[in-house]
């Protein structure tokens, strides 16, 4: 047979690492992306598959290579080539798009698919489509119960209540509802002043610090729903100590970041609740503001599952201005001197187990906590290792997935168990309610470990 | 005549089979042979375009008629074999408009429906179409799998009785009295199915009638009885994209020209072509710069093509011919019109008609005429039904199924399974046995290897072009050894080995032509998982047959207590 003259006199071009993939908007104003061209960037090393926490609990779990770009590529844009359904056991913990090589937008892929199986797939009528939805608008679920806390604990606790909702919704009883705050975050906020406050606060402290009195330093805070509803204490922290290096903050209007949705497939909900966010972020960007998540996963969403799922207005200037609360400290402050020279005592003077929650990860961000308490005096902090806490949001809530979700999270209880400490800390609360579940200690926030030490 | 006449066919191609099937349900015996496998020619190295006639509108109405009457006939009777993508004819601010109306006006007068829509409309058809396309005329091209169609056909005439060689070579043509009488066959691996290392063997076919359909090597076979065929064979490349950037078939419109066309072709796109005559149909040369061109000027169509990621390159050769008088000197002046050379009113010689020329998707209709011309020799006045009758595989069938339920398959890998095998899947798919994909990237499961391993013996090439299996982005850097594992069983280890070693040879033969960006790194990654896992930079254990049982049947009860003299391990275990 004929044979190559010369072998190649091509420009060899520089590998797709997938940074400037983009995918196209096929029908502007919709959600349906092509991202077949995703799929140019994998060579099936099976990396990501080899990383998945549920592929390694369950084995109908095809992974996230088949998920990703295999499903896509085998795909077509015409409606009657269907999603698989399996794509609902992914727990969306994004850690397939860490371990890819090669910058295939797997959880963008997955995401994707996800909404359109939900969409055009899945009934509307069925009972999992309303228990799913309903977990994913928690913000909803947790704004009603959070007018009649106490009740609300009590009663979403209750046993025959318990049963009856895993009965009729599938979920489950195994695990607490959490607590509900007698005063959210909000009422707090604005019993204290608001805005207005924290500007006074921030003078004062600037003046203390030596620093010019005007001087620009604002942050727009997200503190999401859990932050708001059930642990405000890590809410008013954030405040405190972004208070006391001189920062003004403001706690913008806005909703649900949207991760508990994407990971339902509830994109429709999802982008409502982002082009609020969207909006009163983009202004507060444009005046100067950066914004600041204390929840991992929100500022996940806010920088990378925006961008990826939806084209709104100002949303990459949203995205490039987001950062995690201790991240954005340790990028523009001395924190790491700080704690070095502080010392914690009474109920935080704890030797910690610490977590780093997959979202966390994705960010560059699992060191974080370990770098900065590792030397405070008065408390210890530990890693437990690299494993998944198995709850992924609401994955470990869903009756079916219970078990897998607690086999995922075992070999964390198990170093948890092994670790010095008998408290936890993790960024993420929901990955904080998976640890206080399996090991049945109390689970705390950098943040609040941070304030204990710095803030007097 | 008393006895059924027995016609022999030269050429595994669309042509030949589609010979052959027709031959047979009209009640002949037929004989086809092939040198290698089915599709070993032109077919399998062509565009896979189901033309809607609308490229010869202008220039070759009579080609153009036919292939819209044939277009139809084939969604029909080749349904699983056909995709109805559409087709569109876009017109870029540069293109003339003069032109634009002469195809607009063309396809009018050959039947085919076309109608003209603007830039936007044509982008929200195609998304990634270049943003200053003016507008299109929209066609009913379709994409057709050439492997799949004429694999179909071969079954379809196997079942009406034709014999059909693969690996089996005409040598020579038999001649009494100025009239071929039959052919001299070199088998490769003996009669019936491909089994590697099987004794090949010689076999003298006798025949009453030849039928010489080997197109670009029609010459050849003339030069076998001394009669002069002048097929001027034109080389043309094809890149195929690892990805469908386009779900229509998309044509430049202007008159003539090189790399102008892109088809969806099932996971992928394929970019063509060129056409420059070459000598040899065998032996041309396949250049980098010829693959350059295509990605250069189509991206001026689609411009995500500069940067996506090609998969491999190959090149087939037109059968090309035109009469001797008529001497066009660019190969794309050419007809591209079938030619029926009976060698008797031309030659002198009796016994043997030539086809050449025409196109892949009017095979059906070269089939009908020369199988006309053959009865009429015999006086034999059976009825054409290659029209009506659909090709195994098209019977009835949907492919919205629950794949799930009903083949324990994941969506997408049971629709691509069912669009495959069309009305087979259910007889294919349905299996008490654990049925593990193989060919990730195609979604093929071990049951459809099974199935096409049944069709065709040891030839992992010809499961390949039954399943798709290895065609995908990692072009069997992963799924070449399970497919050879899946002849275990029914054959043994040297001829798994060599069954594995050609198809690797196959796959990375095109992929040669696709070695930069992620195309490089696919095959780097090939390489080291094929050194490390197989041994095959250094010594893939191919010689002596390995001893499994060897393995398997591990140390027996009596031997694990040991005595110090077997040690294999160094020996220290037992003084401790
Ligand atoms: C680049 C390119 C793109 C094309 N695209 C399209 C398209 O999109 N749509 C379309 O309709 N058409 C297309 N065509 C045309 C089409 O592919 C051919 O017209 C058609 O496939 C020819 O089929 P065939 O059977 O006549 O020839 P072949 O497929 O070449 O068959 C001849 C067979 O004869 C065998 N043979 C030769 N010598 C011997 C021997 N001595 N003994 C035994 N066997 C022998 C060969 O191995 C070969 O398999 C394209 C052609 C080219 C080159
Ligand atoms: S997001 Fe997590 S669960 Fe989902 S496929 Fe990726 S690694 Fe697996
Ligand atoms: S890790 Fe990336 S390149 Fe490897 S198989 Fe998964 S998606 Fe493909």
């Amino acid at each position: 047979m004929s044979d190559a003259q010369s072998p190649t006199d091509f420009d060899p071009v520089e590998p797709n690492t997938g940074e400037d993939f983009e995918p196209v908007d096929v029908f502007p104003d919709s959600n349906d992306f092509d991202l077949r061209p995703g799929a140019d960037s994998c060579f099936k090393c099976s990396v990501c598959d080899t990383n998945c926490p549920v592929a390694e609990v369950d084995d109908d779990f095809p992974g996230p290579k088949f998920q990703g770009p295999e499903q896509w590529r085998l795909k077509q844009t015409d409606d009657d080539y269907e999603i698989d359904d399996s794509v609902m056991s992914c727990s969306n913990c994004m850690r397939c798009d860490n371990a890819c090589p090669s910058g295939v937008p797997l959880s963008q892929m997955h995401n994707t698919a996800r909404g359109e199986y939900v969409e055009n797939q899945m009934s509307k009528t069925d009972l999992e489509y309303w228990r799913n939805r309903i977990l994913s608008n928690y913000r909803l679920s947790a704004s009603i119960a959070s007018k009649v806390p106490r009740l609300a604990t009590w009663g979403m606790n209750f046993g025959p209540a318990r049963w009856l909702m895993e009965k009729t919704m599938g979920v489950t009883k195994e695990r607490d509802f959490p607590e509900f705050a007698t005063q959210t975050f909000r009422e707090w906020w604005a019993e204290r002043g608001g805005a207005d406050a924290s500007r006074r606060n921030a003078q004062q402290r600037r003046e203390e610090l030596g620093l010019d009195r005007d001087a620009d330093k604002k942050v727009a805070y997200f503190h999401g729903c859990y932050s708001n509803y059930n642990t405000v204490d890590v809410a008013k922290a954030m405040v405190r100590v972004y208070e006391h290096y001189g920062y003004e903050v403001v706690a913008p209007e806005q909703k649900c970041s949207g991760t508990p949705m994407f990971a339902n497939g509830m994109l429709k909900d999802a982008r409502r609740h982002a082009e609020v966010n969207v909006s009163s972020m983009s202004d507060l960007v444009d005046q100067g503001y950066d914004a600041i998540a204390s929840c991992t996963s929100c500022s996940m969403a806010l920088r990378q599952e925006y961008p990826e799922l939806f084209d709104i207005d100002g949303i990459e200037k949203v995205s490039s201005n987001t950062f995690e609360a201790v991240e954005y400290l340790r990028i523009h402050e001395d924190v790491k001197e700080d704690v070095q020279e502080a010392q914690v005592s009474g109920e935080l003077a704890e030797e910690f187990a610490y977590h780093a929650p997959c979202h966390a990860r994705n960010q560059g961000l699992e060191r974080q906590s370990v770098e900065l308490f590792r030397d405070l005096e008065g408390a210890g902090i530990e890693d437990v290792g690299e494993s998944c806490s198995g709850i992924s949001g609401t994955y470990g809530w869903k009756e079916e997935k219970y078990a897998k979700s607690m086999d995922i999270g075992e070999e964390m209880f198990e170093h948890m168990e092994h670790a010095e400490g008998e408290v936890g800390m993790t960024e993420c609360p929901t990955c904080a309610m998976q640890m206080e579940h399996g090991t049945g200690y109390e689970i705390r926030h950098p943040l609040e470990l941070l304030e204990a030490a710095i803030v007097e | 005549m008393g006895q059924t006449p027995h016609i022999a066919v030269i050429g595994g191609g669309s042509t030949g089979i589609g010979i052959a099937r027709d031959l047979a349900m009209r009640g002949l015996d037929v004989t086809l042979v092939e040198q290698g496998n089915l599709t070993h020619g032109t077919t399998g190295r062509m565009h896979g375009l189901l033309h809607s006639g609308g490229r010869y509108a202008v220039s070759d109405q009579a080609s153009a008629t036919e292939c819209i009457e044939e277009n139809r006939v084939l969604r029909d009777i080749a349904s699983h074999c056909v995709e109805m993508t559409g087709g569109l004819f876009v017109k870029r601010p540069e293109d003339d408009e003069e032109y634009f109306q002469k195809k607009l006006e063309g396809c009018k007068e050959c039947g085919i429906p076309a109608e003209v829509i603007s830039g936007e409309e044509a982008r929200a058809m195609e998304p990634h179409l270049a943003k200053d396309v003016d507008k299109a005329i929209s066609v009913p091209d379709g994409a057709i799998d050439p492997f799949r169609l004429v694999v179909a056909n071969a079954a379809s005439a196997e079942e009406h009785g034709a014999r059909i060689e693969t690996h089996s070579k005409v040598t020579d043509l038999i001649i009494e009295n100025d009239e071929v009488v039959g052919l001299e066959v070199e088998h490769a691996s003996g009669e019936g199915k491909r089994i590697h290392g099987k004794e090949g063997g010689t076999e003298e076919i006798r025949a009453d009638y030849v039928v010489n359909a080997t197109g670009a090597w029609a010459g050849r076979i003339g030069d076998m009885a001394g009669v002069d065929i002048a097929v001027r064979p034109s080389k043309g490349v094809m890149t195929i994209m690892n990805i469908r950037q386009v779900d229509t078939v998309i044509n430049r419109c202007r008159p003539k020209g090189d790399a102008d066309i892109v088809v969806p072709h099932e996971t992928t796109a394929i970019l063509g072509t060129t056409d420059e005559e070459v000598e040899d149909p065998e032996d041309y040369p396949e250049e980098g710069w010829e693959v350059d061109m295509m990605i250069d000027t189509l991206k001026e169509l689609v411009p995500m093509l500069e940067e996506a990621r090609t998969i491999r390159s190959f090149w087939g050769v037109r059968p090309l011919y035109e009469p001797p008088d008529v001497g066009s000197d660019d190969p794309t002046d050419i007809t591209r019109d079938y030619f029926l050379l009976d060698h008797d009113e031309r030659d002198d010689l009796q016994g043997m008609t030539s086809i050449v020329g025409g196109k892949f998707t009017t095979y059906r209709m070269m089939g009908e005429e020369i199988s006309d011309h053959v009865c009429a020799k015999f006086g034999i006045d059976a009825e054409c039904r290659t029209a009506d009758e659909p090709l195994p595989g098209s019977e009835d069938f949907s492919v919205l199924r629950d794949y799930m339920d009903e083949f324990g398959l994941r969506s997408p890998i049971g629709r691509r399974s069912v669009e495959r095998l069309g009305s087979r899947a259910d007889d294919v798919l349905k299996t008490s046995d654990p049925n593990p994909t193989v060919c990730h990237c195609e979604g093929v499961t071990r049951a459809e290897v099974q199935d096409a391993i049944e069709q065709s013996g040891s030839d992992l090439n010809a499961v390949r072009i039954r399943t798709r299996a290895s065609m995908g982005n990692c072009q069997g850097g992963f799924c070449c050894s399970r497919l050879a594992s899946e002849l275990h069983g029914e054959y043994d280890e040297t001829i798994a080995r060599e069954a594995w070693d050609e198809l690797l040879q196959e796959r990375w033969k095109g992929q040669r032509h696709a070695l930069w960006g992620e195309q490089l790194s696919q095959a780097a990654l090939n390489y080291a998982l094929h050194s490390t896992t197989q041994n095959r930079d250094n010594d893939p254990a191919d010689g002596e047959p390995v001893d499994f049982a060897a393995f398997d049947s591990g140390v027996s009860a009596g031997e694990a207590s040991g005595t110090a003299d077997v040690a294999a391990d160094g020996g220290t275990r037992n003084g401790n």
